[in-house]
């Protein structure tokens, strides 16, 4: 690289030519000389003209004398102008007068423009390097005074508008520019400054995303870091305050430009942190106003960036307006575009928290209720279904193979009632006689008969009416459907195993059905066994009174019915020529009516329903199935006891 | 402030709140049986108060800090809320 300026140095740099390599101290004759030698140039004798290189001695002796040590034989003082030199000068004389050429030549100060290379920092704080351009180079140093104030670093490469002093320097007759002052060419020096520790800093990993912290959504404490004065402190709490009051605020007042700031806020960072953990501190915001780049310089700045990076507690940097971003905000866990944008990181909005905690709650409550309505639905539901509706359905089917199997006892092939009956007729009569719409029976019979007593009584026949009445009305309670259903339930359920013996196990399932349906009846509310027992015994009484009118019919009796069905109870509901029907015990017979007569007048009936059927029923009880040869029968209801009966 | 050792046992603010985010979620998926979302939403209503007591909290000054002995950071004064009080630019 030197190569193409050897033609320079050759020229002014003895140490380059052929032979000596290190020039003569010449010291301090130099100037003396000079003059000296000038006035030689000028013409006329002087007294001396060239001195032994070597030596100190003052002003020269012969003129053409050859010294013994002199280098060499300098021309006689040419001067200035002068190409030849009569006398050959010393180098120190050379030297000198290069300078003063120099001095007078070229201004004090000069503005140079070029590259930077092989720069040297050296520890003592000079700078050393080399100016050039494409065609020449000049040495150069920086004195460690002006180096101090440069702002950036000084780096190959880079091309540099330099200000200095241009001089020889004498040891080694180098040419050297003295620089006082060097900025950037093109961008400040502030500019790239930037650049260059940005550069720095991200190589080295200082902005990674990776290592960057999470800021805390809900901080106990929050410090900052700023100046106490100006608008950013301001800002800074009064945003707190508003949006989380909740949190304690620290300020550590810190000076944010100036001489000796980037330090300063170093250190505030430094001691924020180290006390972060006793203080309750979470976030830390490192803040500062709106102002120029020299105004937030600070911020820029190596200590700073290392201060912050280093620190366990999370930092948020609200440095500047919106597009100021300086390293601070680099090396930070989270960037602020402003003062206020830090703060409002740095806290969650408590009017937003709050919002949010009553609509959980009434999404928590919305919910809860329309599960309960739920769960309450669905329980009416299951006390709608069949089950809970109709819980004796169970007990209707039973009852009716009650009926079942009272009528195939009664009815049947004969051989197998026979049999049956000869085995079954005991429990089964008595599970007849006891059948609750008998009961019901016997008690409405008895309700009959005590009716007509209280009318009998009423109309003032006995002398005990009023005697009468009581009674009646007593033993009207004692045979209220309900109790008869109770003592009828009960021995059903004992009488059904009996029964299911009879039948030698025909009917095992009837049987077990009857067991379970006398154990649910022993369940059933009272109510709803009344309400049933009366639907039952509607029933069942029909059944049975389709069955019990068969053994009248036996006796004798006979049923008319009219040709469209209907039982004819009086003859004057027959219509002479109409075809009838009469059922009798075995089967039925068609007539034409050829005419019809009264019947003899019988008692008025009442209020008491079907005479016809209730008594043969009541009669058949008693006479039926009660046969000679059976045990008296224990639960059997004794006849209607006293009084008289409507047939009387 | 310095840690209350009172809310060390208590759930932070950020517990809380997720707590109350989980037991919402269950309570409105619908998963968890009547009788335990009943108690969860009991839960849930004791930590909403607890939240909202502190939201009300407010810490009124700010404090200055400053070197103490010893180097480490202490407090040194207060200062009130601030009023917009004049001060330059900074």
């Amino acid at each position: 690289m030197s190569a193409k300026r050897d033609n320079l140095f050759d020229f002014f740099d003895p140490s380059r030519a052929k032979g000596s390599r290190k020039g003569p101290d010449v010291g301090r004759d130099v100037t003396r000389e000079l003059a000296g030698g000038d006035e030689a140039a000028r013409g006329g004798p002087a007294p001396g003209q060239s001195a032994p290189a070597a030596s100190s001695a003052p002003g020269g002796e012969s003129r053409g004398a050859p010294a013994p040590s002199a280098p060499g034989q300098s021309a006689p003082g040419a001067g200035p102008g002068g190409r030849q030199a009569r006398q050959p000068m010393s180098v120190s004389l050379l030297v000198a007068r290069v300078k003063q050429a120099l001095a007078d030549a070229m201004p004090d100060f000069v503005t140079v423009v070029g590259e930077l290379s092989n720069v040297k920092c050296h520890d003592s704080g000079h700078v050393y390097f080399r100016l050039k351009d494409s065609a020449a180079a000049i040495d150069a140093v920086m004195f460690r005074a002006a180096a101090g104030k440069l702002k950036f670093t000084p780096a190959d490469g880079l091309e540099v508008v330099a200000e200095g002093r241009v001089d020889v320097y004498d040891a080694r007759g180098q040419l050297q520019l003295y620089v006082e002052r060097m900025t950037p060419k093109g961008a400040g020096s502030l500019e790239l400054a930037f650049r260059q520790l940005k550069e720095k800093l991200q190589a080295e990993g200082l902005f990674d995303a990776a290592r960057k912290k999470p800021i805390p959504r809900f901080p106990r404490a929050v410090g900052v870091v700023t100046s106490q004065t100006g608008a950013a402190v301001r800002d800074i709490i009064r945003t707190l305050r508003r949006r989380w009051p909740a949190a304690a605020v620290y300020l550590l007042p810190t000076p944010v430009q100036g001489e000796g700031a980037a330090g300063q806020i170093a250190e505030s960072i430094r001691l924020m942190d180290g006390s972060a953990r006793r203080l309750g501190i979470d976030t830390i915001i490192v803040a500062r106003g709106g102002g120029s780049l020299e105004d937030l310089w600070a911020f820029n700045e190596e200590p700073v960036a290392r201060a912050v990076f280093a620190a366990g507690t999370p930092i948020i940097s609200g440095v500047g307006h919106e597009t100021d971003v300086t390293i601070c905000d680099m090396v930070a866990d989270v960037r602020a575009a402003t003062p206020t944008a830090a703060a409002e990181l740095a806290v969650p909005d408590a009017s937003a928290v709050r919002g949010w905690l009553s609509e959980a709650a009434a999404r928590a409550t919305r919910r809860m209720r329309r599960r309960l309505d739920e769960a309450g639905l669905a329980l009416e539901s299951i006390g709608r279904s069949a089950a809970f509706r109709d819980p004796l359905g169970r007990v209707r089917t039973g009852v009716q193979r009650i009926d079942e199997l009272a009528h195939r006892l009664r009815g049947g092939v004969r051989h197998r009632v026979a049999q049956a009956r000869r085995l079954a007729e005991p429990p089964a009569g008595r599970l007849a006689a006891l059948h609750p719409a008998r009961l019901c029976d016997r008690g409405a019979a008895k309700v009959d008969g005590l009716l007509a007593r209280l009318r009998w009584a009423l109309s003032g026949r006995s002398k005990r009416s009023g005697e009468a009445l009581v009674a009646a009305t007593g033993r009207l309670a004692a045979l209220h459907p309900a109790r008869l259903w109770d003592r009828g339930a009960a021995k059903v359920d004992g009488l059904v195993a009996r029964l299911r013996w009879a039948l030698g196990g025909r009917s095992k399932r009837s049987g077990e059905a009857l067991v379970a349906v006398a154990g649910r009846l022993a369940a059933a509310s009272p109510v709803n066994r009344i309400r049933l027992a009366r639907q039952q015994v509607d029933g069942a009484a029909r059944q049975l009174d389709a069955m019990s009118y068969r053994s009248v019919l036996r006796r004798g009796f006979s049923v008319t019915r009219s040709h469209v069905g209907r039982i004819l109870r009086a003859a004057s509901q027959a219509v002479v020529g109409e075809m009838i029907e009469t059922e009798l015990a075995d089967g039925r017979l068609s007539s034409r009516v050829a005419g019809a007569a009264d019947a003899p007048a019988g008692p008025k009936a009442s209020g008491v329903g079907q005479p016809a059927a209730r008594c043969p029923a009541e009669a058949a009880a008693n006479a039926g199935p009660t046969g000679p040869a059976a045990p008296k029968p224990r639960p059997a209801p004794k006849p209607p006891d006293a009084g008289p009966t409507l047939f009387d | 402030m310095t840690k209350d050792a009172k809310e060390k046992e208590k759930l932070t603010f950020e517990q809380a709140l997720a707590k109350l985010e989980e037991i919402v979620s269950a309570i409105e998926e619908g998963e968890v049986p009547l009788e335990q979302s009943i108690d969860k939403y009991a839960d849930g209503v004791e930590l909403v108060k607890q939240c909202r007591q502190i939201l009300d909290r407010a810490e009124k000054k700010i404090q200055l800090l400053g070197r103490g002995e010893g180097g480490q950071l202490e407090v040194t004064g207060e200062l009130d809320e601030p009023a917009d009080e004049d001060g330059k630019e900074a």
